[in-house]
Formats: C-alpha cells, sequence, structure tokens
C-alpha cells in the first residue's frame, strides 16, 4: 500500500498540472452538486417552516354558551393531535380585527361586542400537520356539531405537502443528472491524464506489471483528487453560505418567514465527501483499465 | 523460471492481419544462450514475431512454446509473469525523459516488487554493464540515442530475465555507437541469456556473426533450428 501511495505521489508531482486541473473540475462539479443541495435544503426547511404555522381556527355555533366553549376546549385539548389550544371570546376577537385592521374598526362597533364568534385556535403537534391529518382533525371537529365552521387554510396544507414531495423528487432528479454529468466531466478530464501518461503506462506493462500494479495509483490519485476537491467545494459553498447570510439575514425573515440560511447538514457533507471520492477515483478506475486493453 | 535446453520453439506459427499473413508457417527452435538475429527485409515479419515472442500479440494459429510454456493462448493475467522472465529493446528506447536514468531502469525491478535495498545495489550494477557508471542521475531525456539504448538495456536486462528481444536496437544510433549497443548484447549473451535482435544490418551482423532466422514475405527462408542441430 505504501509502495502505491509512493507511486501515486510520483505521478502527481511528475503530472501537477493535470492533477489540479483534475481536482478543479471535481471541485466545480461539487460545488454544482452542492449549490443545488444548499438550495433544495434551504427550500424544504422553508416550507417546511411554512407548514409548522398551520393552526386550525374551530369557530363556535352561535348557539353555544360560555361554558360549552370551556367544555369543547377541554376535550379537545385532551387529544392526542393537539399540542395547544386557547379560547378567543367575541370580544377578544372584535379587539383583534379593531388592531389588526383598523379600517373595519367602526363596523365592529356598530355590531357590537358579540358580533364575532367565539372560536378555538388549535395547535397541532407536528407528527399531525401532514395534509390528511389535518383534513381529519378538522373533519372531526366539525362532525361534533359545536362548531359553525373549522378553518385551517387547507389549500396551503395541501400544496406544501405537494411543493415538498415534488422539491423532493426533483432533487432525486436533478441530482442524479448533475451526478452524471459531474462523472462524465471528471470522466474526460482523467482521459487526458491517462493520455499524458501513456509512455509510462505502456513502459510498465512491458516490463510486465499487472493491471492491478498500474492502476493503483490512478485510483489513489482520483482519491486524492476527489478529497481535494470536496474540500474546496466545501469551502466554496461555505463562503458562498457566509457571503449570503450577510447580504440576506434582515431579508429573509420578512420575504419568506425564515429565520436563516442554513448550510448543508453533515450527512450532506459527508455524502459530497464521499461522492468527491467517487467522481474521483471511479473515473480514474475506468479509464485507465480501457486504456490497458488497448495497450499491447 | 526458464529450464535449460531449447528456450523457444516456434511451430508452424501463423499471424494474419485480415487478409494479409504477416507470419507464415514459421517453425523455429533456440536453444537457452544463443543469440540470433532475425533478419529481413522491411515488413518481412521480423516485429511480428518479436511481438508474438513477447506477447503484443498472439498468433492467429501455431503452437508457441517458452521454457516449455505454451503460450500460444496466453491470456491477460499470464502476461505480466511472461514478461518478466524477458527482456525488451525497442528501436525507440521507450524511455520517461523527466525520470533519471536511475528511476527508468528500476521500473523493471519496483513492478515485481524489489525491495528498495535490492534496487539500490541492482541498478548501478546493470548499468555499470552497459558502460553508464554513475550516470543514475542524470535525466533520461538529455542523453544521447546510444546512451538512451544503453538506459533501455540496463532497463531490460535488470532482472536478469533468460531471454533477451531487441527490436532493431540500433535503428537510431550512429555506426560506432550501433558497434558498441551490439557489444553491450554480445556481453549479456555471454553471461548465459538468450539474445534474439531483429535487425537488417548486414554489417553489424557480419561484424557479430551468429545465427541469422531470415525472413522474407513471412515465410522463414533460413536459420530455422540451432547451428548444431540444423
Amino acid at each position: 500500500m505504501i509502495g502505491v501511495v509512493r507511486r501515486a505521489a510520483r505521478g502527481i508531482r511528475e503530472h501537477l498540472y493535470l492533477f489540479f486541473v483534475a481536482t478543479g473540475v471535481v471541485a466545480a462539479a461539487l460545488v454544482l452538486l452542492g449549490t443545488f443541495a444548499l438550495v433544495v435544503v434551504n427550500l424544504q426547511g422553508l416550507v417546511a417552516g411554512w407548514q409548522q404555522d398551520v393552526h386550525v381556527s374551530a369557530y363556535f355555533q352561535p348557539s353555544l354558551g360560555v361554558e360549552d366553549w370551556a367544555e369543547a376546549k377541554s376535550a379537545i385539548a385532551g387529544r392526542v393531535e393537539v399540542d395547544a389550544v386557547s379560547l378567543v371570546s367575541p370580544e377578544e376577537a372584535a379587539a383583534w380585527m379593531t388592531e389588526r385592521m383598523p379600517e373595519v374598526s367602526e363596523v365592529v362597533g356598530e355590531l357590537g361586542p358579540s358580533a364575532l364568534p367565539a372560536s378555538l385556535e388549535i395547535t397541532l403537534r407536528a407528527e399531525h400537520r401532514g395534509a390528511e391529518a389535518v383534513d381529519a382533525f378538522a373533519e372531526s371537529l366539525s362532525a361534533s356539531g359545536r362548531f359553525a365552521e373549522v378553518d385551517y387554510g387547507r389549500e396551503w396544507v395541501g400544496r406544501a405537502g405537494s411543493f415538498l414531495e415534488l422539491l423532493g423528487m426533483l432533487g432525486v432528479a436533478l441530482g442524479v443528472i448533475i451526478a452524471v454529468a459531474a462523472l462524465f466531466l471528471v470522466g474526460n478530464t482523467i482521459n487526458l491524464v491517462v493520455l499524458a501518461r501513456r509512455d509510462e503506462l505502456e513502459i510498465l506493462r512491458l516490463v510486465g506489471a499487472t493491471d492491478g500494479y498500474i492502476l493503483g495509483p490512478f485510483v489513489v490519485e482520483g482519491v486524492a483528487q476527489g478529497l481535494l476537491g470536496a474540500l474546496a467545494a466545501l469551502g466554496c459553498l461555505q463562503a458562498v453560505h457566509r457571503g449570503l447570510l450577510v447580504q440576506l439575514d434582515d431579508i429573509l425573515p420578512l420575504a419568506f418567514g425564515a429565520e436563516s440560511l442554513h448550510f448543508l447538514p453533515a450527512g450532506l457533507v459527508l455524502a459530497l465527501g464521499l461522492g468527491g471520492v467517487l467522481i474521483g477515483a471511479l473515473p480514474a478506475w475506468v479509464a485507465g483499465r480501457r486504456f490497458l486493453a488497448r495497450l499491447p | 523460471m526458464i529450464p535449460i535446453g531449447p528456450v523457444i520453439r516456434l511451430y508452424h506459427i501463423v499471424k494474419s492481419y485480415g487478409d494479409r499473413d504477416a507470419l507464415r508457417d514459421v517453425s523455429v527452435t533456440v536453444d537457452k544462450g544463443e543469440m540470433v538475429y532475425i533478419t529481413g527485409p522491411s515488413g518481412a515479419g521480423k516485429s511480428t514475431l518479436l511481438k508474438l515472442l513477447y506477447g503484443a500479440e498472439l498468433p492467429s494459429s501455431g503452437k508457441m512454446l517458452i521454457g516449455g510454456v505454451d503460450v500460444s493462448k496466453l491470456d491477460r493475467h499470464s502476461l505480466p509473469t511472461l514478461r518478466r522472465n524477458m527482456g525488451v529493446v525497442f528501436q525507440d528506447f521507450k524511455l520517461l525523459p523527466r525520470r533519471t536514468v536511475g528511476q527508468n531502469v528500476a521500473m523493471a525491478l519496483e513492478v515485481i516488487g524489489a525491495a528498495e535495498e535490492q534496487v539500490r545495489r541492482r541498478v548501478p550494477a546493470v548499468l555499470n554493464i552497459v558502460g553508464l557508471r554513475g550516470r543514475e542521475d542524470d535525466a533520461a531525456g538529455v542523453l544521447s540515442g546510444g546512451e538512451k539504448q544503453r538506459v533501455a538495456i540496463a532497463r531490460a536486462i535488470v532482472n536478469d530475465p533468460p531471454i533477451l528481444l531487441a527490436d532493431e536496437p540500433t535503428g537510431n544510433v550512429d555506426g560506432a555507437m550501433a558497434v558498441e549497443v551490439m557489444e553491450i548484447l554480445q556481453a549479456i549473451n555471454l553471461r548465459g541469456t538468450t539474445v534474439l535482435v531483429a535487425t537488417h544490418d548486414v554489417g553489424l551482423m557480419d561484424r557479430f556473426p551468429y545465427r541469422r532466422l531470415r525472413l522474407v514475405d513471412g515465410k522463414l527462408v533460413a536459420g530455422a533450428a540451432p547451428r548444431a542441430r540444423a
């Protein structure tokens, strides 16, 4: 193994320029993949965050009184799906509306404090915020007969869920396309490296080197290119992320409700590193084997 | 290792490229320790015969025994074993110009996993044989044609192979240097190595007289068997 690494190091020294070109191509491919992953991760986080905001408003039947409201509140608070529930009396609803929409305050005042129905504002537990779960929960409230209307932004929950699903599928599809393109890009660069070293390979073959002896250093060089490329790519992505944080940190919460831009999670960072090793070593092995097959 | 006795035996070898026969029904025996020329005009099949011997090509038909082993249908995995028992020298030297003389020679030792100590000992010794003592650290690219060929010969014999094949080894060097190259090959032969030299240089063959396998249009027309057997 030491011999293989030593020969790989000699190969790198002798073809330093090509080594860095190949490393640069690996890094560029990984930056492309990483940028895409960064966008997907943040979009998913954003949409998931929006979905987390979903809560159910259940408006009581006008015929029900304070005791019914309290009884209903305590019954709903005991349900397994419910994280928190608060009662909004007609007076509180009127005050809220007057505060948020001053233009209707006059109409609300004329109609009196009981113009708006009492309601329960229900926040569901995270695991019960999916479109189907919220649907089922709302239906159960409607079926109880206590509520005149149950509102939970049905369309929004559904759209957010579908968007997340679509984003996931697009992520996988585009990720595969970019990875394949990266493999071809790196493969062509490695072909140049192999061609530049054809004399050496031919001589090694003539003096009795086995395929493994010849390919070993190539693969080690590929791994080194992949690791260096991955490190460079992660450095670039980190720099871009920090740059965007500085530029967008004030805008994001206002525009999208996002707290901040997230960097790639540890699993994806590891995947990018392993991906670098793969797109460095695999084309080196394939190009080396193809070349050896043509040698006398 | 290759045993004593006939070291190379070819039986009715045919090598065809499409419709063209490069070698036609060639049968040859070469004894261990012999020095033999493969000669003939350009396109006669000299290089093709050498390619068959070092496994770069397989015969279309016929049987080839090298050291008693049938190599007519040699597979890819057995090729390194054959080549480790055989040194090959080419007209164009096939050296890596950016590496030193020592590194070029050491390649043949490194592929067989020789220890560093063995490399340090063998490389100067073999450079001494070819008259390049003390030149280990010179870049191969700056050497003259004759010196390059001597480095190529050193690389070919550094493993002490029983057989040395040389394809037009004097083709790229001037007259005086060609004689030196032949003297080195002769010295290697005298140490017990079987040497086959492909050449069409009649002057050199006359000066260093050994059996001549003469090929014309792929057909062996003279020298099929060792002199004692002829």
